[in-house]
């Protein structure tokens, strides 16, 4: 799914709380990303307005409520679900985060990290297997945005994430504001982490921006993935760095507060167009992007 | 098996959701079997806490703010009474709703009105999410060749208080205490959510039509047909010709 076969398209996140905005401005998206679990909890008014999209605007899949990382067995019938919602969308890829949400009986809805090891790498590869036999569209994983690392965690986030996809032939669904914020928030280098990655591991991007909190009772400002703020420079000068490395097919920008303030939504879409633009141009004529890694 | 991941992430669970970790008390310690940062824990658990508390806010605005001083320890003893689990905004209120009932068998409801008024905010979250509004072939009763039925998302209550005026007009009126049978619905081309009060004749013809039901069983009086028209006008009422 890109514009011309190699400009990655550029889209939002589809919210029914902006349903009429997001209608009225169809023409300004190359694609919407959905949320396959609003299709499989909201009413029924809710779900027939996003299926009416299909035709429209390209729809590709996004899911939040798998908990890959629960070690426990995957909820086939969710899986099965989803199977029928991405089919319904027409969705080339269906995506879901890399992470754990909830255990039996207690669900968190707040996506947490895993211990980065072999052994947990070569469960969720075995998960990943298990959806790629239900859901039949490539899969793509997400990288997080964590608070706390596991003591026992041995790999990196970009040796956790090469391990995974490489065994599983799982993709990557790339959040750069979470690698921005990561970062920030755990002292290392972004530019090192895109450079780590596999060549070709990128299918997808995620664009956001959030705010800052004060860690209690430090005080050390902490990085907040809200969805809520303009794209930070900083994530869009790594967007530029993924961009001259991989090749990803949907650039989504990802919105879930502050709604109104469309006019932010639309600025954020063309920063992100400028920066798929200036990376297509670089890529044409030789020149390194932004950023280092050095 | 203590090592075993799903055990740890259990323990991880339990702790984020407990009130020592999203309150932060000092003197508590995170389970040490975890060896995870008390501090970055403390502040995970308030970023959950906080999406928690969101979708319940959005579902009992009034309610919480009626809840005035005892809001504090009323959201305290849910956290330590409820853990959560469900993701969806509607499982949480629902959740929330089912502890105020709890709470008010033990302690009375202050001021004596907010069980109706947190009675209507989950049926308007319910109205609103559609909860109710099962397709035919995902459950229910399949439609005969005619019948009228109570449109699968409407919510009936039966009120202590006509607290209408707190919906309509603002949350600082007085409700007159009264037997007030409400439809909580969704009518047809409307943009939210509507409280409307019923009479009690409808209403329990309302609370009768749970199943789909050939009209002629309400007679062949004109009265009649003008009501059930009027009914699905509303969007009370759903018939198939």
């Amino acid at each position: 799914m890109t514009t011309n076969g190699s400009v990655p398209a550029v889209g939002l996140g589809y919210r029914s709380a902006i349903d009429d905005w997001t209608r009225a401005n169809l023409d300004r998206f190359d694609v919407l990303e959905i949320t396959v679990d609003h299709c499989i909890h909201a009413g029924a008014a809710q779900r027939a307005a996003i299926f009416d999209l299909v035709g429209r605007v390209p729809l590709t899949a996004h899911g939040v409520g798998l908990s890959i990382g629960t070690d426990a067995p995957l909820d086939v019938a969710y899986l099965d679900r989803v199977a029928a919602v991405v089919e319904r969308l027409e969705a080339p890829a269906y995506s879901e985060h890399l992470a754990f949400t909830r255990v039996p009986g207690r669900d968190l809805a707040n996506l947490l990290p895993l211990p980065k090891t072999e052994a947990v790498a070569e469960q969720i590869v075995a998960k990943v297997r298990a959806v790629q036999s239900r859901v039949p569209v490539p899969f793509l994983l997400e990288n997080i945005t964590y608070v706390f690392e596991w003591p026992d965690s041995k790999l990196s986030d970009a040796e956790f994430l090469n391990l995974i996809c490489r065994e599983s032939g799982a993709g990557l669904l790339l959040d750069v504001e979470n690698v921005f914020l990561n970062a920030s928030n755990h002292g290392f280098n972004p530019y090192a982490f895109l450079d780590d990655l596999s060549a070709g591991l990128v299918r997808e991007v995620h664009m956001a921006g959030g705010v800052t909190v004060r860690e209690e009772p430090s005080g050390r400002p902490f990085l907040a993935d809200s969805h809520s703020h303009p794209v930070p420079d900083a994530a869009l000068d790594l967007l530029a760095y993924a961009l001259g490395r991989h090749r990803p097919s949907v650039v989504i920008l990802e919105r879930d507060d502050r709604l109104d303030a469309v006019d932010e939504v639309l600025d954020d879409l063309a920063r992100i167009r400028a920066c798929v633009a200036s990376a297509q141009l670089g890529k044409r004529h030789g020149e390194p992007v932004a950023g280092s890694a050095s | 098996m203590a090592n075993r991941l799903l055990d740890r992430q259990a323990r991880l669970l339990a702790y984020l959701t407990s009130g020592a970790a999203i309150f932060g008390e000092e003197g508590v310690a995170a389970d040490p079997l975890l060896g995870i940062d008390p501090a970055l824990l403390h502040l995970e658990a308030r970023f959950s806490h906080e999406k928690r508390m969101e979708k319940i806010s959005a579902a009992f605005p009034k309610t919480l703010q009626m809840l005035g001083a005892n809001r504090a320890a009323v959201i305290r003893g849910f956290v330590e009474a409820c853990p959560p689990s469900d993701i969806s905004r509607l499982a949480n209120a629902r959740q929330f709703h089912e502890f105020l009932l709890a709470r008010w068998q033990d302690e009375a409801p202050e001021p004596a009105h907010l069980p109706d008024v947190a009675a209507c905010e989950v049926a308007c979250a319910t109205v609103r999410a559609g909860a109710d509004e099962a397709p035919q072939e995902e459950g229910g009763t399949r439609a005969p060749p005619f019948g009228i039925r109570r449109h699968p998302g409407v919510v009936l209550l039966r009120c202590r208080h006509d607290v209408r005026p707190i919906f309509e007009q603002d949350s600082q009126a007085v409700p007159v205490r009264r037997d007030t049978p409400l439809a909580v619905v969704m009518p047809p081309g409307a943009h939210g959510v509507q409280v409307m009060e019923l009479l009690p004749v409808v209403f329990d013809l309302l609370s009768a039509l749970g199943d789909w039901t050939d009209p002629a069983t309400f007679g062949s009086a004109p009265e009649a047909s003008v009501l059930i028209r009027d009914l699905i006008e509303h969007g009370l009422v759903e018939g198939v010709r």
